[in-house]
Formats: structure tokens, sequence, C-alpha cells
């Protein structure tokens, strides 16, 4: 028989105390619920973090808390879920839906009738923006769409006594204001190269009745009668012949775009609804009070239509295969995008305090959220327009290589580089060379 | 002393070193062994990746593909266009360090009041980092409030606010001003030494046997700057063909690609298609062209000196 050696006890030992460990280490994580990780962009972060800690103190549930600055978050999400970086419930982008959807990055919530009840009381384009292939990916954090705004006081300077209600209208008007020396460029739009553009110019191509792709997916935007024709046409036209719009909006972002306008330069701009308590600030903006969001104009075939964006809570695939992580994650993304304690609390708050739009109709008959907003616009207006407002139809999972080209294309046609049918051509060319690709 | 230098001849009397050869290996074993991982590898592992068709948002399906990354990126017109701006801008870049940094060597050379306060002040572009730059001449070619249209209107040069980056046929023009402006303090010094190094025997002489001024600068000067020179194009070149910076705060390559360079072609395909097998292709074409356009210059210019 062999000896039981001083080798041998020492790798007994070692093998008792590695299953030991494991099995103990398992336990004591079964009994503290491992925490909902949560990572977000850095936006409110002080209301994110009052919030949580009011869902750490009535559910007991721990939750790990991360941010990153927008113009990183794609690429440190991406990077977190090939690196199978610890992650259970975030913000989302409709923009990136697809993406993340094919990538098995995310995972439907459509079996959590818990969430799903909230719909009814969401705006049509918000729930459909969070949606891919007929699954649903997420509940509303936040949403707006792109407004038209103008100067009142100018207008009634230049003989105007109502804002435009097509486009047709806005060259009209801005043409008898640049007659009257009160602007050079009375028409404010943005259309640098930024995340910014494809809401701008879907804004453009919505109101003009156009479409990019249509529901089966394919091309449409360089057929002239339902595509982007006619909204590139008013670009190109507004720059080229009327010269109402600065050749120099292929150099304006949308943060230098809401400057100019603030500053007095122009009659109207096009920017996202929110910064309606920016234009009418006094500390940040010469023509307070004077700022008002009239529909946006429409054009020949259009009926006043403006695109609309969606900001989600996306539940992670990692967390889902997990139940009991799973339903912890769905008591965090309820807690923030449905209600907490019978209240859209957090959707007001943010509002309030950071004046980021909303989803949920409920909110419209707000009385704090009526008395503020009334301070400084119109909640009406802003009602109306998102009830017209239609989800982006280029969201698909190669839109970020897509959206390359076709900004590239529209701005070549706007300063004259390229003709309207080519910079367009271009455009679906691209779309559907990389959707066969996928 | 003598008994010492004695004690380390070896039997033939050869000379042996204090310390060994393996010895003095496994001290710097811990750095090559950094350089390995945080150099090496990673230049190693681009090139492996640059064989696969790897997008960070297909992670489950990453082909091999041999050299078709390569491929298409040979056949994709946009890449050729990106070549040729790239090309255009070194040449007009370096051209203008070339000879700015000429003419304010030759001025600082001379002995006049206030030289050393222009020297000091010659530094200032050189010690502004790229991002402050290119932010610094985004304000100043701001079509709106920028500061060369405000001294131009005030000087009665133009009649109203120019469009200055959202003009195609301007934007790289304006890029290369940037990067001219950046780069010219050290264009300066490099030729400035090489100025201070010609033997002031060489123009006595000349003056004897009658060379006038622009004599003594052809015949003298330039020759003798030929290894300043050398540095400075080659040094420029490199700088001009991989600049990214003021490309990215300046214009983000547009208006409609006219500023879509090479290396903002390189970016576009690697961080924001995230696409990295096409990125890590294009990024090595661009390390070989730098290398062989580098190799080639030195062969040539290195010869006349």
């Amino acid at each position: 028989m062999k000896r039981f050696d001083r080798r041998d006890f020492l790798k007994s030992s070692a093998a008792a105390a590695l299953a030991g460990s494991s099995t103990f280490g398992a336990l004591g994580r079964a009994l503290a619920a491992a925490p909902v990780n949560f990572f977000a962009w850095s936006a409110g972060v002080d209301q994110v973090k009052a919030h949580i800690a009011a869902f750490e103190a009535k559910t007991g549930i721990k939750v790990n808390y991360g941010n990153a600055p927008w113009a990183q978050y794609r690429d440190t999400l991406i990077t977190k879920f090939v690196g199978k970086a610890p992650l259970d419930t975030l913000w989302v982008s409709d923009a990136w839906l697809p993406e993340w959807a094919e990538a098995g990055w995310l995972a439907p919530i459509d079996g959590y009738p818990e969430l799903l009840k909230y719909n009814g009381d969401v705006d049509d384009f918000s729930t459909k923006s969070m949606m891919w292939k007929g699954r649903q990916y997420g509940l509303t954090y936040y949403t707006d769409y792109m407004g038209f705004f103008y100067d009142e006081g100018m207008l009634q300077k230049a003989g105007i006594s109502a804002p435009p209600k097509t486009w047709d209208e806005v060259v009209q008007q801005s043409r008898k204001i640049k007659k009257a020396g009160l602007s050079e460029y009375p028409m404010m739009l943005s259309m640098a190269r930024e995340t910014w553009l494809i809401e701008f110019l879907s804004a453009m191509v919505f109101s003009h009745g156009g479409r990019f792709v249509d529901d089966g997916g394919a091309a449409v935007m360089q057929d002239k009668k339902k595509g982007a024709h006619e909204a590139l046409r008013w670009i190109v036209d507004a720059v080229q012949k009327h010269k109402i719009v600065s050749p120099a909006c292929v150099e304006i972002g949308e943060l230098n775009g809401l400057k100019s306008f603030t500053s007095g330069q122009h009659a109207f701009a096009m920017l996202g609804r929110y910064r309606i308590r920016t234009l009418n600030d006094p500390k940040q903006s010469q023509i307070a009070p004077r700022a008002r969001q009239a529909l946006m104009p429409a054009g020949p075939n259009g009926k006043n239509a403006t695109v609309g964006w969606n900001r989600f809570y996306g539940l992670t695939a990692t967390a889902a295969k997990d139940k009991a992580k799973a339903a912890d994650t769905v008591k965090l993304i309820e807690w923030f995008g449905g209600k907490a304690d019978g209240k859209y609390a957090f959707q007001k708050l943010m509002f309030m305090d950071v004046g980021a739009g909303f989803a949920v109709k409920p909110l419209f008959k707000d009385p704090d959220i009526i008395k503020t907003y009334n301070e400084f616009s119109d909640i009406k207006m802003y009602e109306r327009q998102q009830a017209l407002a239609q989800k982006k139809d280029v969201v698909a999972p190669w839109f970020g290589e897509w959206d390359e080209v076709n900004g590239t294309a529209w701005q070549a046609a706007v300063v004259g580089k390229s003709s309207i049918e080519d910079a367009l051509k271009r455009s679906a060319d691209t779309w559907n060379k990389l959707r066969r690709r996928a | 002393m003598a008994a010492r230098v004695g004690a380390l001849r070896g039997l033939f009397g050869a000379p042996v070193s204090r310390y060994d050869q393996a010895s003095a290996l496994w001290l710097l074993a811990p750095m090559l062994g950094v350089l390995l991982v945080v150099a090496v590898f990673p230049v190693l592992y681009s090139l492996w990746i640059s064989f696969f068709d790897l997008r960070l948002t297909r992670p489950h399906r990453v082909p091999f593909v041999w050299f078709e990354n390569y491929q298409e990126i040979f056949q994709d017109e946009l890449f050729w266009q990106s070549v040729w701006r790239s090309a255009s801008f070194t040449v007009m870049s370096v051209t203008a360090i070339m000879a700015i940094g000429l003419g304010m060597a030759l001025l600082l050379n001379e002995d006049f009041r206030g030289r050393r306060f222009l020297s000091a002040m010659l530094l200032v572009p050189w010690a502004i980092p790229y991002v402050a730059n290119g932010l610094m001449w985004k304000w100043i070619y701001d079509s709106g409030y920028g500061a060369l249209n405000g001294i131009l209107f005030q000087l009665d040069f133009i009649d109203k606010y120019m469009v200055w980056l959202g003009d195609s046929q301007k934007t790289l023009w304006l890029i290369a001003n940037a990067f001219v402006w950046k780069e010219v303090p050290l264009a300066t010094i490099l030729i400035l030494v090489g100025l201070k190094s010609i033997p002031a025997d060489l123009y006595g002489a000349a003056r004897v046997d009658g060379a006038n001024l622009w004599a003594r600068f052809v015949h003298i000067t330039l020759p003798s700057l030929r290894p300043a020179f050398m540095l400075v194009v080659i040094y420029e070149t490199m700088m001009a063909i991989r600049h990214f910076d003021l490309f990215f705060i300046l214009t983000e390559g547009g208006p409609a690609e006219a500023s879509h360079v090479l290396a903002w072609h390189v970016y576009v395909e690697t961080f924001r298609k995230l696409s990295f097998g096409t990125g890590s292709a294009l990024a090595y074409i661009m390390a070989l062209v730098t290398f062989l356009l580098a190799f080639w210059l030195i062969r040539t210019l290195g010869r006349k000196l």
C-alpha cells in the first residue's frame, strides 16, 4: 500500500480547498443576489442615481450603474459586448437596434407582459422604433423629434403674420425677410456630417411625403415620386437658387446651428424639439422669448410629418438567459421605463430637470408638465407634432455604413459637385449593395 | 591598473567583457517582453486579422478571406481618390513648410533687434497640441463668426462673409494651411541648425571672389543645407501622409469627401464601420506606402549628400 506522504497531503488539501471555495462561492453568490448591471450614456446622471437609490430601497436589488459619453457610447458598448463584460440592461438608440439584435447582444422583451402593458400609453412611432423583425426590444427612456422653429419678432418686422405651412411658403417668406435686410440666410439648416444629419434629412424627406426605403426594406430614395427627390431638390434650390440657406450649411453641425439661430441670424430653423427651452432662455439666447414652434412645413405631397427618435432600455441576451437575473433586470427596466410606484416618475423627472422628451402620452395631461412647458413654449404644439412623427425608415444592421455614404451624397448635391439624381442613385445603390451583402 | 586590465584578458590576450552576454539578455528580458506584448504582437496580430472579414458588429461570423480585403480596397474608387488627396495634401504642405521654414531660418540667422523674442514666439505653434490647433483653426475659419472673415471684411477685401471649410474647392488648402502653421517651427529650427553649421570662411572667400548675395545663397547656402532639407522633407512627408487630427476636427472628411484623405479612410473603415479586417488591411497598405516613400527619399536625397 502506498504511503500517504507530504506531497499527497498537499495535493489533497489543495483539491479540497478548491472544491470548497467554488461550492461556498456559488452559495454565497446565490445568497447575496448578484447586482443588476446597468449602463447608460452620461445624461441625467444625478437623476438616474437618485432613481436607482429609490429602486434599491424598494426592492433590495442592488444595481451597478456605469456610464460613458454619448460620443463614445456605441464603440464602448460594442467593445463590452465583444469582451463579454457584465451587462444586463442599458440605454439603446433606435439606430443601433438592428445591429445589436442581429449580433445576438440584445434579447426581445415580448415575453414579459409586465413590460408590454405600457405600450398602450406610448406613442406609436416610439414603440415601432423599439421593434426589429416584429419583436420588441425595450421600454422607452426618451423620445423626441425634429421640430420647426421661427423667430416671431423677425417675421413681424417683415410684415408676416403667420409662420409657413408649406416649404414653398418658407421660400416666399424667406425671400421677403432677405429683401427686407433682416437676414442674409433666413433658413438655418445643419448639414455637417455628424449623427444628427440623418435626423434632419429624414425630417425633410418625411415632410415632403417621401421615404428612403419602402416597408419591404428596398431603397426608394431615388424614386422621383415617392422618394427623397423633392426634399433634396428643395435644399439644393434653397442654397443655390434662392440663397435662403447658407452654402456653409455643410459645415454647420446641430450645436453650431443652435448657436447661430439663438444669435438672431435666422428666421427659421430645424432643431431637436427639446431645444425650445434653450431658444427661449434669455441667458442663452438673443431671440428669447420670441422663439416659437410651428408644425413642420409640408411639401407638395406631404402632411407636416417629421422624424422622431427613441432611446430605450434594452435587455441583454446574457441577462435574459439567467432567469433570476432576468427577473431582477425586468423589474429595473419597469421602474425606469414604465411606472415606479404607479407613476411615470422617471420620465417626468427627466423632463422637469433636463428637458428630455417623453413618449408616454398621459404625461401630456400632467399639470406640472403643462405649467412648466407653457412657460417657454406651447404643449399643444409639442403633442400635435409628436403625433405626426415617424420612425426612421433606414434603421437596419448596415445603417452606419450606409449613413456615411448617404450624408456625403447629399452634401455633394448641396455644394454642386453632383446632380440630385446622381446623389440619390449613389445612396440607393449603396443601400441595395449592403442589403444584399447582409 | 595595468595588472587589472591584464586580468581581464583571456587565454590568447583578447579582451574579455566584465559581464557575460547571458546576464545582459536576462537583464533586458523584461523590457523585451514588454515590447513583444505592446509592439510586436499587435503589429503581427493586425496583419493576421487583415486576412479576415472581421466586423465587430457581426461577432459570430468571421471568415478567413485571404487577400479579399486588399483586393476590395484596390477596387474601391474612394480609396484611390483618398490616395490622390493625401498626395496633394502632402505636396502642398511640405512645399510650403520648406519654403516658409527656409525663409524664417534665414531671417533668424541674421543679427537684428528682437531676434530672440521672435525665436521664442516661433515655438508657440509647435507647443500647441494638434487638437487645440484644430479647434483654434475651426474658430478662425468659421463662416458665421470666424476671425478670418472678420479681418477680411474689416479690411474691405470681402463685402460679405465667405464660406471657407464648407467650400469643397478650398477645404484641402485650408487644412494644409493649419498643418503648415503647426509644422513650420520645427522645420525652421532644423534648417537654422544647418545654417549655423556653415563655416563663415566660405562666405568670406566667396566675397573675395566677387560673388554677390544671390550667388552666395545658391552656391554656398543651399548646397550646405542639403542634410537639413533631407531631414525636413522626410519627416514632414511622413507626418503629412499620416495626418489625421485636423481632418477629424475641421471637416470629418467633408464636405462631400473633399477632405477624405487616406488616414480618414482608415478611421472610417475601422472605427465608424467597425470593419477591423478592412481597416487593418488599409493600415498595412498605408504603412507600406509610407515606408517605401521614406526609403526612396533617403536613397535619392541621401545620395546627393
